[in-house]
Parts: C-alpha cells; structure tokens; sequence
C-alpha cells in the first residue's frame, strides 16, 4: 500500500491536536503508521481526503489562533455529524488502542487493534500510571508519587 | 511406571493438587496427576515454558475486554466459568454454568495448569479463631471439626511455601494479635510496601470513629499479607516442609541462614521482587506473584507422572464395597474437538482436587461420598460490595499489587450474630473494577462531552489519579439451598457434566450491604471523598433491603461444596479431609471449608492441605 506522505503528515499532526500529546511523544509510542493504516483500512479514501483537508485548515488557525481553531474543532470535526465521528475514532484509537466503528450514543462496540495498542494506549500516561502487565515502574514505586517528566506542562524545545 | 503402580492419583493441578504433588513425591511416593488443561501450560522446558506463558501475556494484552480468566485459552472440552457470561436475569444456560437463579454466581476459577493462582490476586490474610467456631459464638452456619490452634502449624507450612510478604506485627485487629502466631514468628519476607494511595487513606482513616446501629467502632488500616515475592527477612529460620517418618508428621526444616525467594518458572532470575506491573489479577508478567506451578515444579520427577488434557469424569466403586478402584478421564488431543478416548486412573489413595465446583460435579456424577446429601451444597462466596468516589487530592492509582492495606475493624465482632462481618481491602486500582476505568472515562469525555486535545487530557489527569475504590467482602455462612447440582440436560462437549447452579443471598448478607454502606459513607466523610458509587437494579446481582438498593459482586472465592464437619450425616469429609464414606477418596480444596471467614481462602487452603498430606502419608505407611 502506497500512502501519501501529506496524508501521514496530516494524520500525526491532526492527532496531535485532538488528543493533547506532541506529536513527537505520538510518534515516541510507534503506533503511528499502525493507526493510519487502521483507519485507511476502515474509512473510504474520499471520505479520509475530506477530513484532512479540514483537518489542515484548522491546524492552519491553530498556528495564529487557539481559540478559533478550538471552537472550528468543536463545530467541524467533534459534532456526531461531522465525518462519521471520524475525529473522535482517532482520540479512542490514540487513548484505548481500539478502533470504534460507531463512537456515539451507547454505541461503544470497540475491537482491540493489536496487543501493542493496549500497551501504548495514551490512557494510562495521561492518568500518570502505566498499563497493568506493561511498562512496570518496578519495586516499591507505587509507595511513591510517580516519577515522570512532565512534557504536558513543558513545551518542547522552547 | 504402569497405571497401576501409583500410590496416589491426584486430579488437578491447582495449588492443592501441587502442594499433594510436591509433598507426597518427596516423601518418596508414586503420583499420577490428572490435568483437565493443555499440555503447553505445563511446559517444563524453560524455553517452552517461557514461550507458552508470553503467549497467555499476549492474549492479554490483544483482548479487547481484559477479564479474569482472559489470558488464559478457552477449551470447550474443559471449559471455564467466564464472569463475562454473567447476566442479571435468571434462570440462563449460556456459558459453562447453568444458572437457575434466583441470583447469578458472579465468580469464577480457572480450569488450566496452575489452577486459579494463575489469575488469583494472592492477598493471604489467615482466618480467625473466631471464624472457626461461627455456630457457638455466634450462631450462624457452623462450627469446624478443628480450631485456628490446630491449624497454625499448617499454616506456617503454606506461607512457606507460597512465599508471603507481610508484618506479623502489624496485624492486628478484632480477635487478631500477635498470639494468632507463634513466638517470634515472621513472614518470609517483608511487608509489600504499602501504596501512596494507602498513606493518603491512613490520614484521615486509622484510628476514624464510626457508628453503627449506636455502637462506635474504631477504624484502622494495616498492610496486607501477600503471596508475591518482597525483601526476604532476615529473621525467618524455616527452609521447607518434609515428612518426617519417625514422628509420623510434617515439619519445617530450618533454612541455610536465609530464605531462597521463588522466581519465575522458566528461570529463577525472573521475578525475584514485584516488579509493580499492577496486573497481579489476571497475569503477572514476570511471576513474582506465587503460582501452584512454582510448586508443582519442585516434585520429585522420577515420582511424579502429569497426564494433561485429561479430564475425569467418573470416580469408580469396587463392586461390592466402598474403595475407590479407580477414576475414570477423558484424553483429548484437541481442545475444541468432540473426540475423546477413555482411560482409567489407578492409585491405592485417590484425591480429588480440581476447584469446589468440579469436585462437588464429580461426585455428583459418580454418586459417590454423598451419604450425607451435602455434596454440592453450602456454595459460598464473599459477596463484595464496592464503594468508589474521588479522593481531594491524588492518590495515583493504577499502580502496585490490587490491594496493599485493610481495614480488619469489621472481621469479628457480637453483630455478626445479626449480619456478615466483612474484611475491607482498600483497592490500589482506582475504579477498573466497578466502571472499566479508564477506558469509560474516555469514552464518556470524547463521545459524550466532546472533549479533545490539551483539554481532554488535563481532564483525564485531573479525575482519574483521583479514583479511589473500597471493597467490603462480606462472609456468606452455608445455606444448603446455595448449591451446585447436575442435570443429564446440561453437558458438555465430552459428555462431562456442566455446573447447575441455584443461589442466593439471605437477608443476614443484606443487612451486610446496608451496614458496609454506613461504614463507608462515615470513612468517605471523613476523607472528603467525592461519592460516585451507584447500584443499578439493571446489573447482575443488584439485591434491596429496606428500601434500599445495592449491588454486590463475587469475589473469586469458591468455597463450601463438600464440606468438612464432625459426622457422616453432617459432611462430606471428616477433620482429615478423607470422604467419611470411602476410605481411599479424600476431598482437597476450598470445598471443604465449613465456613468461610473474612479471608482470602487459599492460604487457609493450602493449610488444610498440608494436613490432609500428612494424613494421606501416614496412611500409606499404614498400608505398605
């Protein structure tokens, strides 16, 4: 399969804003080509052109206004309407490690994408822990707070 | 060695069996060991073995919905009880267990080499005195044919052997101090260090008042002994159990100036210390948490013969008397196939040792040792009712062994004459039990609010290091209308038969729930603990009691299907665990329990089990 490298571009940099990770701590999991080619595999290529090209607008505000691109992700890409939910099956599938094929309502039926997307999940560093069976801190540590460098709070590089 | 050659046959692989295994070859018998499970889960080869228990962490790791048994294979032909089949509205036969309600049994056990303490927690805190004698202090259930006194040697025996790290001094509670243990007893190792979320808790709980129905209570929170590996103690002097046959008995040598810690399987180097991968329940990764096939593995092997994916379904007569003269399984080559052969295990002693449930199945199915009309029922559970909120300040959960602190206020006490006592593990990992935590914290900020970004995660980082979880593990006393019994309607694959269940929970449980509650509104108040529990009449398992609603769940502790009392009308087996109606069949396993405490039943277990081997050694010796 051939991807266009815009469209990898655009996928790490959209889910880098929709989940609050850089996109440098996405890439740190080495789940990225995995949940492009995720969704490759379940949304059809037109329906994908679409949304990037969205994507790349509000990613495009981002860079001048916050706020704006925080309010035109709201109303384009979060409402139920808006891509068949496709932003919010990017979140679950940076934040679970499963692929939603209807993530509204009570429609939560997910599938488990591989054994590496639990253990990556973002879930877990966002709560400050690690995934159960994965990643142990080692002996004693949770009589501990947990020892972690804080990248959400420190901007990279600058 | 021919069939017929063997001193023993055991069937099952579980702790019980391991420990029969282990004791019994070293004292120089013969045993063959009967394993329902596949052969890869009893791999001796440290590579294989190693190979075969990544693939169970694999599985794990792959499973979109992570349960107890889930790293483990499903065998249709030696199926699993699965929590994931449990369903409010009974009667129902999906899944292995047919359940004819009122209530659905909400626990589980796994039928795989190793037995449950593959997936088990490991928390081994011991019984009481108290809890041996339920009928004349308190009137409830009934009282064991021994006292706590005449298991405390066995029981030194099992935390030998399972390697628990715990403070002898530190327990201390209702009817427990430091004479529930020998002089200057230790664990073998030191107490698992108590969670950050624990001193968070201890602030505003250890030494709380509470009130309960006008009496006052004082609580307190200690550290909870456990079967993973820790610091050894350097204070602990014993080495291992052996026969000694001048005296007829089992005894504890002295170690070799300190005690060996048990690691991994397939390499002693793996697993030394708990590691904190906080999934002791249903895999440790790296098998610091104590497993029946550390011990198994220690058997002698010129005396020990495993047949695996062997799953036996009759226990044989002689015609004409009461010994057993064999027990009849079923081999299969695969799992998912209804092709069997048929074979015949032959021993002069025969245990049973396979879980409460298939014991209590298998004798139904043999009509054998039922003169009592007890096999199958008493099942019993501790029936845990949750309580969760949001502590005010980080507690960072999600992390260490389940369960690290307890509160023993409410494991004894004159109101147990009115309703359960109950052991209160604080839970280390935040509301994973109740909620599915965290996952359904994302689901419910993405899908129902929305959220995304930089928002979403400081939203996530805010509530979720907050969860926190109480448990109150109430003791369910024997009701003999609480029970398993079979039906030529329900089988299974092999022609084996399924577990039919009937259960319920009497008001003594009940009024437990509205006692729990009271207790935990008191404890959340007093660390300003943000309330989110919620009983919803939809779930399994979701029982009122005046007027109120409350929801418990099962705590994995099976316990009370071939009980052990003081008469054959009365029992199924006798203080030595032998079937009071056929001298070569003993019973080993938590289905012997008359009562079932405020404890984690596998080390109270495992004692019985030490004792039962020396009473299964001394009658060999009798007849060779």
């Amino acid at each position: 399969m051939t991807t266009s490298n815009k469209e990898f571009d655009s996928f790490l940099a959209i889910s880098a804003w929709l989940t609050g990770f850089e996109a440098i701590e996405l890439q740190g999991t080495g789940m990225t080509s995995v949940y492009f080619s995720t969704l490759q595999k379940n949304i059809t290529g037109a329906n994908l052109e679409v949304f990037f090209a969205e994507a790349r607008s509000v990613l495009l505000t981002a860079e001048k206004d916050p706020v704006a691109a925080k309010a035109r992700t709201l109303s384009h890409l979060m409402q139920n309407s808006s891509f068949n939910n496709l932003a919010k099956q990017i979140i679950l599938m940076w934040y679970i490690g499963q692929w939603f094929p209807e993530p509204a309502g009570d429609a939560r039926n997910s599938t488990q994408i591989n054994a590496q997307s639990y253990v990556e999940s973002l879930m877990w560093p966002a709560a400050d822990t690690h995934p159960p069976g994965a990643k142990q801190p080692g002996f004693g540590s949770w009589a501990e707070r947990p020892i972690k460098v804080d990248t959400f709070n420190v901007t990279m590089g600058k | 060695m021919s069939e017929n050659e063997y001193d023993v046959v055991v069937v099952g692989s579980g702790i019980a069996g391991a420990v029969l295994a282990k004791v019994l070859t070293q004292a120089g018998k013969t045993v063959l060991m009967l394993e329902a499970g596949l052969q890869a889960g009893m791999a001796l080869k440290p590579e294989e073995d190693h190979a075969n228990y990544q693939s169970y962490l694999e599985r794990f790791y792959a499973s979109t919905i992570k349960a107890t048994n889930t790293p483990y294979p499903e065998l249709k032909d030696a199926l699993s009880i699965n929590v994931l089949d449990i369903d409010a509205h009974t009667p129902y036969e999906t899944g292995y267990m047919v359940q004819l309600g009122p209530l659905p049994f909400a626990s589980d056990c796994l039928r795989a080499p190793g037995g449950t303490t593959m997936h088990w927690l490991g928390n081994v805190p011991r019984m009481l005195p108290n809890d041996f004698q339920m009928k004349t202090r308190y009137d409830q259930g009934v009282d064991w044919p021994i006292s706590y006194a005449d298991l405390v040697p066995y029981y030194e025996m099992a935390e030998n052997e399972i390697g628990v790290a715990g403070d002898v001094t530190s327990q201390q509670g209702p009817d427990m101090n430091h004479t529930n243990y020998s002089r200057d007893y230790v664990f073998p190792m030191l107490k698992i260090p108590q969670s950050y979320q624990d001193q968070v808790w201890m602030k505003n709980t250890d030494g709380l008042d509470v009130f309960l129905y006008g009496k006052q209570y004082t609580v307190s929170c200690i550290s909870m002994p456990q079967g993973r590996n820790s610091t050894p103690n350097d204070h602990y002097r014993y080495g291992t159990t052996v026969w000694d046959r001048a005296s007829q008995s089992l005894k504890l040598t002295n170690n070799n100036e300190h005690y060996e810690v048990v690691g991994a399987t397939w390499s002693g180097y793996t697993g030394e210390r708990c590691e904190g991968n906080a999934s002791c329940v249903p895999i440790c990764p790296v098998q610091a948490k104590y497993n029946a096939l550390k011990t198994l593995k220690k058997s002698d092997p010129d005396k020990i013969k495993i047949i695996t994916q062997a799953v036996a379904s009759q226990v044989l007569i002689e015609e004409g008397g009461s010994d057993v003269c064999g027990i009849m399984y079923k081999s299969y080559t695969d799992p998912n196939s209804i092709e069997y052969t048929g074979h015949i295990a032959k021993g002069k002693i025969y245990i049973l040792a396979c879980s409460a449930i298939e014991n209590a199945k298998l004798l139904l199915a043999s009509n054998v040792a039922n003169t009592s009309d007890q096999v199958g029922r008493n099942l019993m559970d501790h029936l845990v009712l949750l309580t969760w909120g949001l502590l005010p300040e980080k507690g960072y959960p999600y992390r260490g062994p389940g369960c690290t602190t307890y509160i023993p206020t409410f494991r004894d006490g004159d109101f147990r004459k009115d309703f359960a006592a109950w052991i209160s593990p604080i839970d280390n990992w935040g509301w994973s039990w109740p909620t599915f935590a965290p996952g359904s914290d994302v689901t419910e900020a993405v899908i129902n609010k929305g959220m995304f970004g930089k928002d979403l995660r400081a939203t996530l980082n805010a509530n979720v290091p907050r969860q926190t979880l109480l448990h109150f593990e109430c003791e369910q006393p024997p009701c003999p209308e609480n029970r398993i019994t079979i039906s030529a309607k329900y089988k299974d694959r092999l022609d084996n038969y399924r577990p039919v269940i009937q259960y319920d929970a009497s008001n003594y449980m009940r009024k437990s729930f509205q006692a729990a509650k009271k207790v935990s509104d008191q404890i959340f108040a007093a660390n300003s603990i943000e309330n989110f529990t919620v009983y919803s009449p939809s779930e399994p398992d979701y029982v009122t009691y005046d007027g109120q609603g409350y929801t418990f769940r099962g705590a994995g502790h099976i316990v009370g299907t071939h009980r052990m009392g003081t008469r054959a009308d009365n029992s199924v087996v006798d203080k030595n665990q032998r079937t009071w109606d056929h001298k070569n069949l003993y019973l080993i396993g938590c289905g012997n329990m008359p009562t079932l405490g405020t404890s984690n039943p596998t080390l109270t277990m495992t004692a019985l089990t030490y004792q039962a081997a020396e009473s299964i050694l001394k009658q060999l010796e009798s007849i060779t």
